[in-house]
């Protein structure tokens, strides 16, 4: 009867599948993309990455994208930019949206990095890519002007840069499911401590980090944190290894069942994107995703943060540590540990545990 | 402190319940009473006086402050860093007897409690990853191994839903429940915890000896029990989770469910590790000790080789860092050095119990005027405006806008009591909608708020400020305490 009147034509709207946010985490480390400037300067990437965003938003009509910098020491957002974007001074100044079109306009014609494309031909451009295309050039060239020469570090701060990412995704989901159903709402007041009661995430979420440096084992712990967060959320973290070699993303990635490619060229970044990141959760169902086969699983010690295999772990706060430390007394907890309980076992065991005490009184 | 502040966080949970529970709030008048922040127990229920109109004439701003109020409550946890009882060692013991055949939760207390259960386990092993759950059912007077003492989710659950084609009958029996809880505890390290929760449906118990001999038994191997009535108070139950925790009050280690809702916190309660008094040396024989661990890293093999733990063909597996030997699954030891091999993302699992966000400070409109910052930090959305109407009164908020929250817990120079009785903020919401990290001083939305300490453990802010790294770089061991510093909040030097 319903198909006579055609009535069901005006039920059916959930047909289409969900929208897919990509929130890609761009490693802006001004070190990394200087190595790597023979091969793959950073203008060449982001204009790769341009068209790989613009091929994300071309699927479908109401996919959305985020880009985050990860910089040496800080992350911010590349895009979306609020209109009124100036929290990072805290100096109270209102500017206003023209303010900052003219800045992007400027940049433009500076041309710091944006002089390889979009000159001016905006009318056969279009206007979403094109808006996107302004806003994380202005917002690049903006960062790396209120870069100190002194900040520049060999690391990233990718741990704020997912955090960013999370808190992102939490709000466009939280937002995306009150528009299309107002009811959930209600749902984290109802059963307030379980954690399955966050929404399980309509908008298809996905996080997409394009690492060029390595060495993240200060950050472990916040890291680890966004991870689970990660797997708890079911949003997979894509990683893009351009350069350097980080255990931490290996592990993010396969936690959370994403992609991880370590390019061999990285020269055909665009191939790469295209052909291995491209596919969203839904789509990745039915295609055979590039994994990485071995996976370091090892993790840093909290003493002098290297990277170990085998570990003494303290029983109370499970810190990790590399060497039994000094005075038996756990470096985070305080509490006095037992060495016994490794020497127990075989005898030669025992031999090594006094050679390291040695060690450690030295 | 440690156990005043942790009392605090259980004030919150009841409160909360109490807040759901409309008919029965007379009832349980004696759970309210003497927790004294809104009024007499009888109080507490008459949600209607709480919604007034505001300027606009609509209920709408209360509304949504409510509805805040109820995301921020949970939130308002204590921060301490506590040492807690990571590594542990749970039975939960079923009550399969007919008293769980009742309907009094719905659809029964046996269906529900299978029901929870199965969310339980994978609450647990998400919680205490590196942690041993055995599950244990009473019924026609006997105990029965339901699922032994195992790390792997998935066989608990497995044996749980195999309960489903069972019937609940006879009578449970509570000592031989304990006796059985007892012999398979008894191998437990002395450095984890070693815990048995029961959830008891029935008002007897039928033992076939003396049930206060097992309870002394139990307490001189530690073990402590905690206890999730389904019907009423049993007094032996009482007797029972006040001896084995004489250290904590009854009210956390013996509670009857008084609806589904709250049948489930209390559930969802038992799988924080419990905190370890600060007195732990001599109590209960808790050592602390370091324990050898390896970190393998996982290995896809071309072709198939043995495992070294059931000797079967695989490809892929995990080298024991030590001696490399294959093993399929971890955590496990290794079956040819003996090295406890683990997963570091376990080990990390358990950190946010460890370092535990801070509570960020409401914000009053004074303090975000001042500020001037205009979105949140976290996801960018705007902060909403000024209203009007406040701005008249800039200078009466202007002098609270150093108002703390509740359990911001060291370096205090504001008395929190005065404080906190300031009409700008009820319940912990802030006026203008803002939430402020005291470390770096960025303001999130109510949304990020939550997200922020519920879900993530990091704070956007101070992971992406400027000298977070410095500070760390290329340092020797001083820099633990940077970081052990960064984690609790305090401001790096």
């Amino acid at each position: 009867m319903n198909a006579v009147d055609g009535s069901d034509h005006y039920n059916k709207t959930s047909d289409e599948p969900p929208p897919s946010l990509l929130t890609i985490i761009l490693d802006t480390n001004a070190h990394a993309w200087a190595l790597l400037a023979p091969t793959l300067p950073l203008s060449a990437a982001i204009a790769n990455l341009l068209v790989f965003i613009n091929a994300h938003l071309a699927f479908n009509n109401s996919n959305k994208v985020a880009i985050i910098a990860s910089h040496t020491q800080r992350a911010e957002f590349l895009y979306p930019i609020p209109s009124e974007d100036d929290s990072r001074q805290a100096n109270g100044s209102t500017h206003n949206g023209a303010q900052n079109g003219l800045d992007g306009d400027m940049n433009m014609t500076d041309g710091n990095e944006a002089n390889y494309a979009a000159t001016a031909d905006d009318a056969n451009h279009y206007r979403p890519f094109r808006h996107i295309q302004t806003t994380l050039l202005s917002a690049m060239s903006k960062l790396y002007k209120t870069t100190s020469p002194e900040s520049l570090t060999p690391t990233t701060s990718i741990a704020g840069a997912l955090t960013l990412a999370l808190t992102y995704i939490n709000k466009q989901s939280i937002a995306f499911s009150t528009t299309t159903s107002s009811k959930t709402n209600a749902d984290p007041l109802l059963a307030p401590s379980d954690p399955n009661s966050i929404q399980p995430a309509t908008l298809n979420p996905r996080i997409l980090i394009l690492s060029v440096s390595g060495d993240l084992a200060h950050q472990y712990i916040p890291i680890m944190n966004t991870i689970f967060a990660c797997q708890r959320l079911t949003i997979p973290i894509d990683i893009c290894k351009i350069a350097g070699d980080s255990v931490f993303l290996q592990q993010a990635s396969d936690a959370t069942h994403g992609t991880y490619i370590a390019l061999t060229h990285p020269r055909g970044l665009l191939q790469y994107l295209m052909l291995g990141f491209l596919p969203d959760q839904s789509s990745r169902k039915y295609l055979v995703p590039p994994t990485a086969v071995g996976v370091d699983f090892r993790a840093a010690c909290f003493c002098h943060r290297k990277v170990v295999d085998v570990g003494f772990v303290c029983s109370i706060c499970l810190s990790i540590f590399c060497s039994p430390p000094e005075g038996a007394v756990c470096l985070t907890c305080g509490t006095y540990l037992q060495l016994g309980e490794y020497g127990g076992k075989p005898a030669v065991v025992a031999k090594r545990k006094k050679k390291r005490k040695k060690g450690a009184d030295e | 402190m440690a156990e005043s502040d942790d009392e605090y966080v259980q004030d919150i949970s009841d409160e909360d319940i109490e807040a759901h529970q409309v008919t029965r709030g007379a009832g349980a008048g004696s759970r309210v009473t003497g927790q004294g922040s809104r009024g007499a127990g009888w109080e507490v229920t008459r949600t209607w006086e709480n919604v007034v109109e505001g300027a606009d004439g609509t209920i709408s701003s209360t509304v949504e402050g409510l509805l805040e109020a109820g995301k921020r409550k949970r939130l308002l946890k204590d921060t301490t860093p506590l040492q807690r009882g990571i590594i542990r060692h749970l039975l939960l013991v079923l009550d399969l007897s007919n008293a769980m055949s009742d309907k009094d939760l719905r659809p029964t207390r046996y269906l529900l409690t299978l029901r929870y259960t199965i969310n339980f386990i994978t609450e647990f092993f998400e919680q205490n990853p590196i942690s041993q759950l055995g599950i244990i059912g009473t019924r026609d007077g006997l105990a029965l191994t339901i699922s032994s003492l195992s790390g792997n989710p998935n066989d608990h659950i497995s044996n749980i839903q195999k309960l489903h084609e069972q019937e609940p009958k006879g009578q449970p029996s509570l000592q031989n429940a304990l006796d059985m809880a007892r012999a398979a505890l008894f191998h437990a390290p002395t450095h984890t915890t070693r815990e048995v929760l029961i959830l008891f449906g029935s008002l007897l118990s039928s033992d076939p000896g003396d049930i206060h001999a097992t309870i002394s038994a139990l307490v001189s191997s530690h073990i402590t029990v905690t206890i999730i009535g389904l019907a009423a108070q049993v007094a032996i139950c009482l007797t029972l989770a006040t001896r084995t925790n004489p250290s904590l009050p009854p009210s956390q280690t013996y509670n009857v469910a008084l609806n589904e809702i709250h049948y489930r916190d209390l559930l969802m309660r038992a799988t924080t590790p419990p905190t370890t008094p600060h007195s732990t040396t001599e109590r209960s024989g808790v050592e602390s000790s370091l324990l050898m661990m390896g970190f393998p890293s996982r290995i896809v093999d071309p072709s198939p080789t043995l495992c070294a733990c059931h000797s079967r063909p695989t490809r892929g597996g995990y080298l024991c860092s030590r001696c490399s030997s294959k093993v399929c699954s971890l955590p496990t030891q290794c079956p040819a050095c003996g090295l406890t091999l683990i997963l570091s993302t376990h080990l990390a699992r358990s950190y946010h119990h460890l370092f535990p966000l801070r509570n960020w400070r409401e914000v009053t409109w004074a303090r975000a005027n001042e500020s001037g910052q205009k979105v949140c930090f976290g996801c960018q959305a705007p902060f909403p405006e000024r209203p009007a109407s406040l701005r008249r009164q800039s200078t009466s908020g202007a002098q609270n806008h150093v108002r703390m929250s509740l359990a911001t817990p060291r370096s205090q120079p504001h008395p929190p009591k005065a404080v906190h009785t300031s009409t700008a903020s009820k319940d912990g919401v802030s006026e203008s909608g803002r939430y402020e990290c005291e470390n770096c001083g960025r303001f999130f939305c109510i949304d990020c708020d939550v997200f922020a300490h519920e879900v993530v453990h990091n704070c956007p802010g101070c992971q992406s400020r400027e000298g977070i790294l410095t500070s760390g770089t290329g340092k020797g061991v001083g820099q633990t305490e940077v970081v052990v510093e960064e984690m609790t909040g305090e401001t790096a030097s």
